[in-house]
């Protein structure tokens, strides 16, 4: 508790020491011939190239303000209807996990194919947005607190009323810290689909401009950024739900889509919202070409990407080539992300054995969360080179954070008395860590696994776009550039389904390992 | 020389440093413990209750005073098997059944759980949840999540029985019948009890003495004899007697 005090001085200690470290680091050039700059050495070079920042700063944040704010307003109006009406959320429920779960930069040449000018960049950030703030509001509003609801109702207030007067202000934190969230995200969404949609200006497309020029002062300006900005806009809306709420909330990323315990109806209505939620984003889908007016030779319907893969006269070698990228994507994205996880898990667990260190160590991966971690991926190139390490890095450094504060947060939920109780009878820490800690961690275990699969196949597929050329990533850059329309389709609704299908599967193996252990599942 | 006491603090000092105050949770408690007697702890929140019975568990060190379980150190003593404990909440792993539930402090302890079986099944009838040996804690009351953690508390066979309000979050109906189990349980068992609780007639009821606690700092301000003889019948509730006893222990509590 006396820690309290200090905290902050230790903060700004540990700081000074990492910059410290990192200067002498960089400017002696002991990593990779030079990849890492002194950190002196990168501002002069931010103070150099002041001039180009204001245009491109601008671009990204015109897109991502635009981005938040559409994103924000569909997700809150959405996650309204959904807690009053369970049924719609149970219906919109493919949407929603398709939406979590699909790696932006695969979409990206699709709504760069589709819109035009700023709007891809837009439609990116807010798709990154929408998620977080939905699931914020759902649940804020469904937590509400019935008796204040009985209140109201026992006087005689309607629905409305009590939308207004209590469910409202009672979810008021949790969408205060949802858009906390949201906020780098859209920041994060707007520089992918600058990776992704070409342009002249906005941060990613600077980034992606300099990766060439080999001149890691500049790379690493950027990404500073880059950080910089989405750390900012992290803070600003954490200042804002302090002064309204008054508390702030822990950071944590809820993977969980909404559930609805109960949807009423005969059998019929319930199968008939099944099949509704497995078809409605292909609705939607289809929606987006017809409005978009786009003609079919560029935009693939379901069915063009169907006939594109089985029926057309290519469809053979389309198929060959999907295949071969597959099988160089998949293995790595495993791998990475069991490393990430186990890597998270490990350190999370030791928290207990080493409470101090990992105390230490926090503070940093709770700043990571605000980062965004993959737009940082040509900065990695530079020290790591073009080969598979690359992208095996990259997965682990965009699933090991977010795995490890999910983690992290959730071991200190372990009541205290539970872990007493091995201690209480003599027991060591590590028959603590084993009966308790480890089984209790479990639920975590499968946010943070839920957590990670998106990222991760966004992670490998942002490394092979940019730098290894190879697998889908490469496969999706190549067709843009052969202007392989039904290929650039095929990818980006293979990859959404591959991300939905491991998504699903963590699921199902979640509920059925965790209802055997009595045990419920983490948010 | 007789068997030395089951439980004795002597010249227990505590204190806790918490944002900048410090805080003297337990000031010279002595508290010696017989041999098979059943001694309650009472006083109000805050007033180091807990903490003495933390540092009687070996989960706290004491700054000064020193403190034996059966003759041991509490550490010990907690190795040999020869204490059991109840927390305030069941404390229950939900990943296990009620019967592994019974079982965690042998695993603890390394002993064999095939020779245990049959206590551990009589225990889990004695705290009346037979058939329900292979239920989750999910799966139970409030009431019946004590009782499994009751029974948990006596698979060690103990000689030295901690009950840190055992039933703190059980309604008083319940609570009345809890009370007469673990009368009958613990005269069963032969232990040394000691209970921490806020309810004094649940404290008068069950107790041989009653230990009255005062806070700021934490201290022991008067020890009550109970005379009543055993074993205690639910009569004894209504008793002019009994609620005079009360009333003195209220005085205790309340005055200076």
């Amino acid at each position: 508790m006396a820690a309290d005090t200090r905290l902050p001085l230790r903060g700004l200690r540990n700081a000074v020491i990492i910059l410290a470290v990192w200067e002498i680091v960089g400017r002696l050039d002991l990593v990779a011939g030079g990849a890492l700059p002194g950190f002196t050495e990168i501002l002069f070079r931010l103070w150099e190239d002041r001039a180009d920042y204001p245009r491109h700063i601008w671009a990204t944040l015109a897109a991502s303000g635009a981005g938040f704010l559409i994103g924000n307003m569909v997700a809150i109006a959405a996650g309204i209807v959904f807690a009053l009406s369970p049924a719609t959320l149970r219906l919109f429920r493919g949407v929603n996990i398709a939406i979590f779960a699909l790696p932006p930069i695969a979409i990206a040449p699709i709504l760069v194919l589709t819109l035009s000018g700023m709007a891809p960049r837009i439609a990116l950030a807010a798709l990154g947005v929408y998620f977080v703030t939905m699931t914020a509001t759902v649940i804020g509003l469904s937590q509400a607190d019935s008796r204040a609801t009985d209140l109201i109702r026992g006087y005689g207030g309607s629905r409305r009323d009590e939308l207004r007067l209590v469910l409202f202000r009672g979810a008021m934190p949790s969408i205060l810290s949802g858009l906390r969230i949201a906020a780098p995200n859209a920041v994060l969404g707007a520089i992918l689909a600058e990776f992704g949609g070409g342009g002249r200006w906005g941060l990613g497309a600077y980034l992606l401009g300099s990766l060439g020029r080999g001149e890691p002062d500049r790379l690493w300006s950027i990404g500073l950024v880059a950080t910089l900005i989405a750390g900012l806009s992290y803070g600003v809306f954490a200042l804002l739900s302090r002064r309204i709420v008054g508390a702030t909330r822990a950071v944590t990323l809820n993977s969980a889509i909404p559930e609805v315990t109960k949807v009423g109806g005969t059998p019929a209505f319930r199968l008939f919202l099944t099949l509704g939620a497995v078809a409605l984003p292909f609705l939607f889908w289809w929606a987006f070409i017809w409005l978009t007016g786009v003609p079919d030779l560029i935009a693939k319907t379901p069915w063009g990407v169907v006939d594109y893969l089985f029926l057309s006269r290519t469809a053979e070698t389309a198929q060959a080539r999907l295949l071969a990228a597959l099988a160089e994507t998949l293995p790595i994205t495993f791998a990475g992300m069991l490393a990430g996880l186990a890597f998270a898990f490990l350190l999370a667990i030791s928290s207990k054995l080493f409470p101090r260190a990992i105390e230490a160590f926090m503070p940093v991966a709770l700043i990571t969360q605000t980062m965004p971690l993959v737009a940082l991926t040509p900065l990695l190139v530079l020290i790591l080179g073009r080969g598979p390490s690359l992208t095996l890095w990259v997965t682990i450094s965009v699933t090991f954070f977010p795995a490890f504060v999910t983690l992290a947060q959730g071991i200190a939920l372990v009541p205290r008395s539970a872990e007493e109780l091995p201690r209480a009878y003599g027991g060591s820490r590590w028959t603590e860590l084993r009966m308790v800690t480890i089984p209790a961690s479990l639920p975590y275990l499968f946010a943070a696994t839920r957590l990670t699969v998106p990222r991760a196949l966004l992670g490998v597929m942002i490394a092979e776009w940019l730098a290894t050329g190879r697998g889908l990533g490469n496969l999706l850059n190549q067709s843009r550039g052969y202007l392989d329309y039904g290929m650039i389709w095929t990818v980006a609704a293979v990859s959404v389904l591959l991300s939905v299908v491991f998504y699903q599967a963590v699921v199902l193996i979640e509920r059925r390992v965790l209802t055997r252990m009595g045990m419920s599942t983490a948010e | 020389m007789d068997a030395p006491d089951g439980i004795a603090l002597s010249g227990v000092c505590k204190t806790f440093t918490g944002r900048g105050r410090v805080v003297e949770a337990l000031r010279d408690v002595t508290l010696t413990c017989p041999q098979g007697s059943f001694t309650a702890i009472i006083g109000p929140s805050g007033c180091g209750k807990s903490t003495a019975m933390r540092i009687a568990m070996g989960l706290e060190q004491p700054d000064k005073g020193t403190v034996s379980i059966a003759g041991k150190t509490p550490l010990q003593a907690a190795r040999d098997g020869l204490t059991g404990i109840a927390f305030q909440d069941a404390a229950l792993l939900p990943w296990r059944s009620v019967r592994r539930n019974v079982e965690v402090p042998l695993e603890v302890l390394r002993r064999p759980l095939a020779t245990s079986s049959e206590h551990v099944e009589h225990l889990i009838e004695l705290v009346g949840l037979k058939g329900f040996e292979n239920a989750l804690p999910g799966e139970l009351s409030g009431g019946m999540r004590q009782r499994v953690a009751i029974a948990r508390a006596l698979a060690t066979h103990p000689q030295v029985l901690f009950m840190d309000e055992p039933f703190g979050a059980l309604d008083q109906i319940l609570r009345r019948q809890m009370n007469l189990e673990l009368q009958r349980i613990w005269a069963e068992s032969g232990s040394t009890a000691l209970l921490v609780t806020h309810g004094i007639d649940e404290a008068v009821f069950l107790a041989d003495r009653v230990v009255v606690m005062h806070a700021h700092p934490g201290r022991i301000v008067e020890v009550i004899d109970i005379p009543f003889d055993r074993p205690r019948q639910p009569a004894l509730f209504s008793d002019a007697t009994f609620h005079q006893t009360c009333d003195r222990i209220a005085e205790a509590l309340h005055g200076g």
